[in-house]
């Protein structure tokens, strides 16, 4: 088990300032994390219940009024959290690199495509530029992208979105990590751009044997890449499963609630499932637990304790009082 | 790229006659007949009839116009009614202490403001942040010829106050013209790059693993920038036009000088000449920043 542990993250707490206040608002509560190697992890959950943050406190990249309050991120056995600045970033870019939601964005608008590869292999590893340039070609050609050799002097606006997002994969693969954490990569992207960049990073991983954190909140996405799934409902952890569990049989209501909001072919002229009210407030969550007062079969015991994340066999672990296995019900 | 150059600079060609036209017709109709102004009261009726007519004062102003433009495209701007020496002429005398000043100010301005910017925006809300916003505050909101006339009387005895002879006597001008120019620079530089590190792209170029400082070199800087290029294109074309206070003040035989000595005396053609002159430094100034702004700015080249 521990050798085929690429990343355990245990216990991660971060919370973030706001102007003008004093407490501090706790966006990542506590989560258990762990990737094995050579596998895909999928981060799910709404907006705003802390995927992100899970990844960007990994990564070292909160932004300035973010902080890990605790925890640890166990990386081939290193505390990356407990590395100083320096040491992350050799880390960073070279064994754990990242694609972000917007490859509109995400590129930066006054350099070239190549330049903005080769940056990367350059820092982490002694090569000339001219062997720079031949990797970049590769990994170019690689990811798809139609006369790489062309596309090197390329600026991003010349690029669309998908062959964009081509380059940002390209640009984390380069150095052949060893964790790929993808933030909502195909957001962005119409569906079926959508579909080939799942299949395109789906092959890479095949080849280069990296591991993926999959961050979305597309559950179609999920099926398509994932091996295993952590479900996030505001900064914590409710229901882990692999990818065919939580399909077939999720337990926690959240996660339930979540499947029964997809549109179905069969359910003709019927109206979409949707879990009522909205996530809480970061500063104001309910006690007991935090999904209780939007929850349909929330008792007494749900709003007064916080239910602990159980094992229902096999790895299946929910956090709920009353877990029920049978996702349709709803 | 050069397409978009040639045309950039065709679109100068109505701007450049617009601009003579209006200062042309603005000094046309200032009360006051240059005979007059020229002579004072020594002549006779049939003297200034024969003068007016022989210096074409009669024609109407249309006319006038014309032969202006077409004298000021081959170099003559007229003669100085009071100096008695063609205007090219003085202008191409004064001119260099005003170039040599403007670089100057223009060297100081940059060599100040951009890293006062970047170290204010890098220790953002730090004192020397605070310190650095202050002083450019300062620079920009204090009139020229009070700033002028402190440190004239704070440096009277370490520095020269007056003339451009010795390299020791460009320090007080360089200030005094260059520290706006340099506030404002420094400003716009923290602004920009506060703004730009909010990008996406600087969370990508941090995932690559880059230290602080090179993020802010290699990333930030540069889409920082482009607006400050542009900025201090058009400000050299400021400075050497906006020299006149500094000039008058600290005795300097510059253009500036010049167009006040031409004011004070009413020597219209040498006023209208120096005001054409600035007014075509400064759409040269502009036109080079749009075009230095296509050179840094990949997004613009490919309209």
């Amino acid at each position: 088990m521990q050798e085929n542990t690429l990343l355990r993250v245990k216990g991660l707490y971060t919370s973030f300032a706001s102007d003008g206040r004093k407490d501090r608002a706790t966006a990542v509560n506590g989560v258990d994390l762990t990737i094995p190697r050579r596998k895909t992890v999928g981060l799910v959950g709404e907006s705003g219940c802390g995927k992100s943050v899970t990844a960007l406190s990994i990564m070292g990249l909160l932004a300035d009024n973010g902080r890990v309050d605790a925890g640890k991120a166990l990386f081939n056995g290193e505390d990356l959290l407990a590395l100083s600045d320096r040491e992350m970033r050799k880390i960073r870019g070279n064994r754990i690199s990242m694609i972000f939601q917007e490859p509109m964005t995400s590129l930066n608008p006054v350099l070239t495509v190549g330049r903005q590869i080769s940056e990367a292999l350059r820092l982490h590893s002694d090569i000339s530029s001219r062997e720079a340039k031949q990797k970049c070609i590769e990994i170019l050609d690689k990811v798809g992208i139609p006369e790489p050799e062309k596309r090197f002097v390329c600026y991003p606006h010349q690029l669309s979105g998908g062959l964009r997002q081509r380059v940002m994969i390209g640009m984390a693969m380069v150095l052949k990590p060893d964790l790929l954490i993808a933030d909502e990569p195909t957001t962005a992207l119409d569906v079926s751009i959508e579909a080939q960049i799942l299949r395109l990073m789906r092959g890479l991983q095949e080849e280069e044997g990296t591991s993926i954190l999959m961050i979305t909140h597309n559950l179609g996405v999920v099926a398509e890449i994932c091996d295993e799934v952590y479900v996030m409902y505001a900064g914590e952890v409710v229901e882990r499963a692999d990818v065919f569990t939580l399909f077939r049989e999720c337990a926690h209501p959240y996660t339930r609630g979540l499947m029964a909001s997809l549109p179905r072919m069969r359910a003709k002229g019927e109206k979409l499932y949707n879990i009522r009210g909205t996530v809480p407030n970061l500063r104001a969550m309910p006690a007991g637990c935090r999904f209780s007062p939007r929850c349909d079969f929330a008792c007494e015991k749900c709003r007064r304790e916080k239910p602990p994340l159980e094992d229902l066999g096999n790895g299946h672990l929910c956090r709920c009082f009353f877990p029920e296995k049978g996702g349709d019900t709803l | 790229m050069g397409k978009f150059i040639i045309k950039r600079v065709l679109v100068t060609i109505p701007v450049l006659l617009g601009m003579i036209f209006l200062i042309f017709f603005m000094l046309n109709v200032v009360p006051g007949d240059p005979l007059t102004v020229m002579m004072k009261e020594h002549l006779n009726e049939d003297v200034l009839e024969n003068l007016r007519a022989n210096m074409h004062l009669d024609d109407p102003f249309l006319v006038r116009y014309v032969r202006y433009v077409w004298d000021a495209l081959h170099g003559d701007l007229g003669m100085s009614w009071k100096l008695n020496r063609s205007v090219t002429n003085l202008i191409a005398t004064a001119f260099p202490y005003t170039l040599k000043l403007a670089i100057a100010a223009a060297l100081f301005s940059w060599v100040m403001g951009i890293p006062i910017g970047i170290v204010s925006a890098v220790k953002k809300n730090s004192l020397i942040d605070h310190l650095s916003m202050g002083l450019s505050l300062f620079g920009v909101s204090m009139p020229v010829f009070w700033i002028a006339l402190i440190l004239q009387e704070t440096f009277k005895n370490i520095l020269p106050i007056s003339g451009l002879s010795t390299w020791q006597s460009y320090i007080l001008p360089t200030i005094v013209l260059g520290w706006s120019s340099a506030g404002r620079i420094a400003r716009l530089t923290r602004s920009n790059l506060l703004e730009v590190m909010r990008n996406d792209y600087i969370r990508t170029a941090r995932s690559k693993g880059l230290s602080p400082l090179r993020v802010i070199t290699g990333h930030a800087l540069k889409n920082a920038l482009i607006p400050v290029i542009t900025v201090m294109a058009i400000q050299i074309a400021s400075l050497l036009s906006g020299a006149v206070i500094t000039e008058t003040i600290f005795s300097i035989p510059g253009v500036g000088r010049l167009a006040v000595d031409a004011i004070n005396k009413r020597d219209m053609p040498l006023l209208q000449g120096t005001v054409i002159f600035t007014a075509v430094l400064i759409i040269a100034g502009n036109l080079l920043a749009d075009v230095l702004y296509s050179v840094v700015d990949p997004r613009i080249r490919v309209e």
